[in-house]
């Protein structure tokens, strides 16, 4: 017996089904079912030019790829996919190097107010992001900020990607970073050469967790943006379904648009990503 | 320079990007929200102070009332029911579904968690359709009559509640499973020479075992519930009436539709205490739960 087999359920394994378990199994499917079914019926519908939300096998053309093309050079989508990819990529990077070397300071430097300091680090994640939006469009209107990359990159990046990250660095042996220092390895050299090799899983959930969090960030894009050059894909598709409010395969189009980057990441990077997503329960 | 020195430098150095990020775009706001809260500001004219004058507003406001009822609402409806629900699936896996089926109906579970609530928004809002809904058409085939889910005052708001409880099961119920699968085996091996039967082991070792768990997942779910937004925006736009509207919705709106930032400030705040509280009283009973051990 391996480990696995050794945990929970394992020890009823040999019981047979019984009527509740059977239950719970048709209830797990049914749920499961829909949980994909509305992904499903939205790439179907995404190939009709239905007017009406009834769904019928025969106006189904998956040649008829209008929809897409319409959303991508009518609606400016082409440019909002580009300005989410940027964006997000951006995010990810930033949040990442940002992050990384406040975590490393913090649990590897010493410094006087130190721990004071990461309590004020604990405290603004308490913070929702809507108690501070006004005054920081304020500010961003008062230095011409808005409609700007800067802008829609800046409030992604917070103080949870330098709790996860320390959590994950206590991990790192203090010997290690000293061998390398007697060694007469630059410091900088030390932080890039030995930590960041050391914290790459950790950096790959914050990378997904960003990843997500920017993505399918809606609110701020909506108020820091007013120029179409400049909206996000959630902004897109929020102001597609205000103009096209009953043309159904072309709202769905919009959906596939902005579903289909984190569906493709979620399938190649699974693991991660429930590690990720799950981890941004557990910050503080 | 000491070696104490030169590592309080560094380590300062190292901190000073993120400390500058979070000093421009979290504390000085934060003071600032507090500060706006009490003047009268509507971007043309320099703020006026007037006191507390915008709090008595709110409570005197009838569409921040009705923004609070639906809130809570949404609250006492979407909380239970997800978290039930997660901790009911994650239990099932757990015991029944250690294998690669199980795995992939949780990853399949998942896959909601992942799309935006925007695009969530979207497809739902054509599945509650009234002419030709799906939802409307399978509950037609069971001799149900056509309901108008959004455009109805009643059905509104569960409707939304619906939607969120989808996207939120999957995600609670990934962070359940790995709390049982953390419980010691031992304890169930135990109970099991004991004769104690599956339900029993769950009642008596799962449930009182996952308590910091439960704290996490209750406390997550009301504070995200207090902040929806983008649901209610996307799908009914805060209608019919005053039916959806939430209290971020009024933020937004007493903010960048009506540009009374000062009052819309004062919501803000009480958002603010609101969450705060939430995560008062959860530090509290995991202050107990330390105590007792």
């Amino acid at each position: 017996m391996n480990s696995q087999d050794l945990r929970y359920g394992a020890l009823h394994k040999k019981r047979k089904w019984t009527v509740v378990s059977m239950f719970g199994m048709a209830l797990a499917i049914l749920f499961a079912v829909i949980c994909i079914a509305p992904f499903i019926y939205m790439m179907l519908m995404s190939f009709t030019q239905s007017t009406t939300a009834m769904f019928r096998l025969n106006e189904i053309h998956f040649q008829d790829l209008s929809n897409y093309q319409y959303v991508f050079h009518n609606n400016g989508f082409f440019r909002s996919l580009l300005n989410s990819i940027l964006v997000t990529g951006c995010s990810c990077f930033f949040n990442c190097v940002i992050a990384s070397m406040a975590a490393y300071g913090f649990e590897k430097k010493e410094f006087p107010g130190k721990e004071k300091l990461y309590q004020l680090y604990l405290a603004t994640m308490m913070i929702p992001g809507q108690v501070t939006m006004i005054p920081i469009f304020l500010i961003m209107k008062s230095m011409h900020l808005l409609n700007t990359y800067f802008a829609l990159i800046v409030l992604i990046l917070n103080a949870f990607g330098v709790i996860l990250i320390r959590q994950f660095m206590k991990g790192v042996p203090d010997d290690l970073l000293e061998a390398a220092q007697v060694d007469g390895c630059p410091e900088f050299q030390i932080y890039l050469k030995v930590v960041l090799p050391l914290i790459r899983p950790v950096l790959v959930s914050l990378v997904i967790f960003t990843f997500v969090t920017s993505w399918n960030d809606f609110m701020w894009p909506l108020i820091s943006t007013s120029k179409s050059s400049m909206y996000t894909l959630t902004v897109a598709l929020s102001l597609l379904k205000t103009q096209y409010a009953t043309n159904y395969g072309l709202l769905m189009a919009g959906s596939a648009v902005s579903f289909v980057f984190p569906f493709v990441l979620y399938i190649f990077l699974q693991k991660q990503f429930v590690e990720g997503i799950a981890l941004s329960g557990i910050k503080g | 320079m000491t070696r104490k020195k030169r590592q309080a430098v560094q380590g300062f150095l190292y901190i000073l990007p993120s400390f500058v990020l979070l000093a421009f775009f979290a504390v000085v706001p934060i003071f600032m929200t507090g500060y706006f809260s009490l003047t009268d500001y509507n971007m043309m004219k320099a703020p006026s102070f007037v006191g507390l004058q915008n709090y008595a507003k709110v409570f005197r406001d009838s569409y921040m009332k009705a923004a609070a009822m639906n809130t809570l609402i949404y609250t006492v409806v979407t909380v239970p029911v997800q978290t039930i629900c997660a901790l009911g699936f994650a239990a099932f896996f757990a015991v029944k579904l250690q294998n690669h089926a199980g795995g992939f109906l949780r990853s399949v579970m998942f896959i909601p968690v992942i799309a935006s609530a925007i695009t969530a928004a979207t497809i739902w809002r054509i599945i509650f359709a009234t002419d030709g809904g799906v939802l409307n058409s399978i509950l037609g085939v069971f001799g149900a009559p056509k309901v108008n889910w959004l455009g109805g005052t009643s059905t509104a708001l569960i409707s939304i509640c619906i939607v969120a409880i989808w996207k939120n099961i999957g995600y609670f119920m990934v962070i359940y499973y790995a709390g049982i699968m953390a419980i010691p085996k031992e304890l169930y091996e135990a109970a099991t020479i004991d004769g104690a039967t599956i339900m029993q082991q769950f009642s008596m070792i799962t449930l009182p075992l996952l308590k910091p768990i439960t704290y996490l997942v209750v406390t997550l779910g009301i504070i995200w519930s207090f902040q929806v937004f983008d649901l209610s925006y996307q799908m009914t736009g805060g209608g019919p009436g005053k039916a959806t509207v939430t209290l971020v919705m009024g933020i937004y709106n007493t903010a960048f539709k009506q540009h009374k930032m000062g009052y819309a400030c004062s919501i803000a705040i009480l958002l603010l205490l609101l969450v705060l509280v939430v995560n008062f009283i959860e530090n509290l009973f995991f202050r107990e739960k330390r105590g007792q051990k």
